[in-house]
């Protein structure tokens, strides 16, 4: 392990104060001795840089998946008060409102398995890649609409059917969304790429229950042993993109302004209550609507792909949940004894509230909110659910994938992409992707084990084991 | 002038070397059309693009970011580009051609241009950057 940081406990690790100068509470990472191994000395840097920040409660927080990003660490967590703390562009990501959804169907492995057919016509009816296109008409009122209601709007043109709504984070959309906050730029970004996948770690993944850890939770989330599901993978496309670039410029004057110190520009932000703090979390806000807008749209698409080819209901597909892993949003939640509202900062980590929490739909509220893990191209993908440890100490939060521990420079010196298809052929996988490059760049060797990563966060109690899903046909954005 | 990919875990950092703040900026352009689009790229179609910024770091992030945007707006893909800076005001003449999907498509979606760990430093020998696109 990094060389400074203290063990406190099972998986749990503590960044002092004054491992960098500023910081005014610790750091804490959740993590196994052996993933410590790959721990980037740059990744503990950027947890103590989060806790410089003005506001922040408790701890900085990073979660096993934890490493190098920009800003935050990818895997980050941190919570400021709404009367002293700050909001920043740097704690959400370019891709606001990057999530995962997980849809079951009526099919059984025998119905799929080998079906490149089924992959291609995926592929075709998903646009995917640089440059990908939506088929869609979606005209300027729509993109409002898309970005003031998220997924009930796509419910209400017909994209799906309203039980969607219930499980989705927040019900598929932020209250907050202010459009005026969004430029031009962003929303000329937005129209065309309707219903996209996008590019880099984004994928939709046909798979099957290969295990269950929890059968009353899995029966809770209409999951069943053999049961073949749809894993889709994706953001908010260019607008997000657009949002996070404009705001993170309004919002480095505002850090002036505020004479906030900060020893990152990527921690570029301003106070939550501040007109610039208010603007940036409404653009935030209606892009995370828009990506999860995007991922209902993408849902449309693949049932209406399954019920023509295989002759299954539209409605015989529900959603087990959708969850964000890269947005700032207000939650109550107790501190020291106490209700009250502050803003949560997760960046490659996902919200992962309790029992009975209010947020949970009336049928989830025994278990705690699904949470959605996937792995990379080729293993495993997980769900898991919230727990009251993640409640009491990670502000309800968990991890949000695998993490990756090579470089696109050494994969693509060490692996091929043909390679790769081939080897995950044989496992009995269908990989479908514009480019071999793009495979090479995700292949199951540059992540860490989704296995490790679930079992650190299992056995640290922050959300805990429902089922294993295993891939059988991706296509790789 | 040259550029080089080096070695980072989550996104793709750059690092370019020119004997002038115009051409240094240009190797930018050059990896940032490289990584989204593939080696196949031509000219022909000119944009012209005028940034100005607080300071030089703003100004490298600023126009990178612009032509992102055009590049995704207007579905063109530049191979060359034209980089005059003059006391934070860059303009520039980019050359490129429509998105082809069968040509460009062996790359990655950038997201993002990072301000973490930017860095543009004056040497003995020109200049040189250091720069992460979140991809």
């Amino acid at each position: 392990m990094i060389e400074g940081v203290r063990h406190t406990g099972v998986n749990e690790w503590e960044v002092p104060l004054g491992y960098v100068p500023g910081m005014r509470v610790p750091g804490k990472f959740f993590l196994s001795e052996s993933l410590g191994n790959n721990l980037e000395h740059g990744a503990i840097e950027q947890l103590a840089n989060v806790a410089t920040l003005p506001g922040i409660i408790r701890h900085s927080l990073a979660m096993p998946d934890i490493h190098w990003g920009y800003g935050f660490p990818i895997g980050g967590v941190a919570a400021f008060s709404l009367d002293e703390g700050i909001i920043s562009p740097g704690g959400v990501g370019f891709d606001i409102n990057c999530g995962v959804r997980l849809l079951t169907t009526p099919l059984a492995r025998k119905d799929i398995s080998g079906r490149r057919d089924l992959i291609e016509e995926l592929f075709r009816a998903v646009p995917t890649g640089v440059g990908g296109k939506s088929t869609l008409r979606i005209s300027p009122p729509d993109l409002e609409r898309m970005m003031i209601k998220g997924a009930n709007w796509a419910v209400d043109a017909g994209y799906g059917v309203k039980c969607d709504l219930i499980r989705c984070e927040d019900s598929g959309y932020m209250k907050k969304a202010d459009c005026h906050a969004v430029s031009t730029k962003a929303k000329q970004r937005g129209v065309p790429q309707g219903g996209t996948l996008g590019s880099g770690n984004h994928f939709l993944e046909m798979q099957v229950v290969s295990e269950i850890f929890d059968p009353e939770a899995a029966r809770a989330f209409g999951l069943h042993l053999g049961q073949i599901c749809c894993m889709i993978h994706c953001g908010s496309r260019g607008l997000g993109h657009q949002v996070c670039t404009d705001h993170l410029k309004l919002l480095e004057s505002a850090t002036k302004k505020y004479h906030i110190t900060i020893p990152d520009r990527q921690l570029a932000c301003a106070p939550i209550t501040s007109m610039e703090g208010k603007d940036y979390f409404g653009a935030m806000a209606a892009s995370a609507n828009y990506a999860w807008a995007n991922r209902q749209l993408i849902t449309h698409t693949v049932r209406q792909v399954l019920a023509k080819m295989f002759r299954i209901d539209y409605e015989s597909m529900p959603l087990v949940y959708d969850v964000a892993h890269n947005v700032a949003k207000i939650e109550e939640h107790e501190i020291d004894g106490k209700r009250m509202n502050i803003c949560v900062h997760r960046k490659g980590a996902t919200r992962a509230f309790g029992p009975n929490s209010d947020e949970l739909p009336y049928d989830l509220k025994k278990i705690g909110q699904p949470v959605i893990i996937p792995g990379s191209m080729g293993t495993s993908s997980f769900v898991l659910h919230g727990t009251k440890i993640a409640m009491e100490k990670t502000f309800g939060s968990t991890c949000h994938g695998a993490g990756r521990i090579m470089s696109r420079t050494q994969a693509k010196k060490s692996l091929s992409g043909k390679e790769i298809t081939a080897n995950l052929l044989r496992a009995g996988i269908i990989v479908r992707a514009h480019s071999e490059n793009a495979i090479a760049d995700e292949a199951p060797e540059v992540y860490k084990s989704s296995d490790e990563v679930v079992n650190v966060v299992h056995e640290a109690g922050i959300s805990r084991l429902v089922a294993r899903l295993s891939p059988l046909g991706v296509i790789k954005g | 002038m040259s550029f080089e990919e080096i070695s980072h875990t989550a996104d793709v950092k750059i690092r370019a070397r020119a004997l002038t703040l115009d051409a240094l900026f240009t190797e930018a352009f050059l990896a940032l059309m490289q990584i989204v689009y593939g080696t196949d790229r031509n000219d022909g179609i000119i944009k012209e693009i005028r940034i100005e910024s607080d300071n030089i770091e703003s100004l490298l992030c600023d126009f990178l970011s612009e032509v992102l945007f055009i590049a995704e707006v207007d579905g063109l893909v530049f191979s060359r580009a034209e980089i005059t800076i003059e006391d934070l005001h860059l303009t520039a003449f980019l050359s490129g051609e429509p998105f082809d999907p069968l040509r460009h498509s062996s790359g990655t979606e950038v997201k993002g241009i990072s301000y973490s760990g930017l860095v543009i430093q004056k040497n003995a020998n020109g200049y040189m950057l250091d720069i992460l696109f979140d991809v």
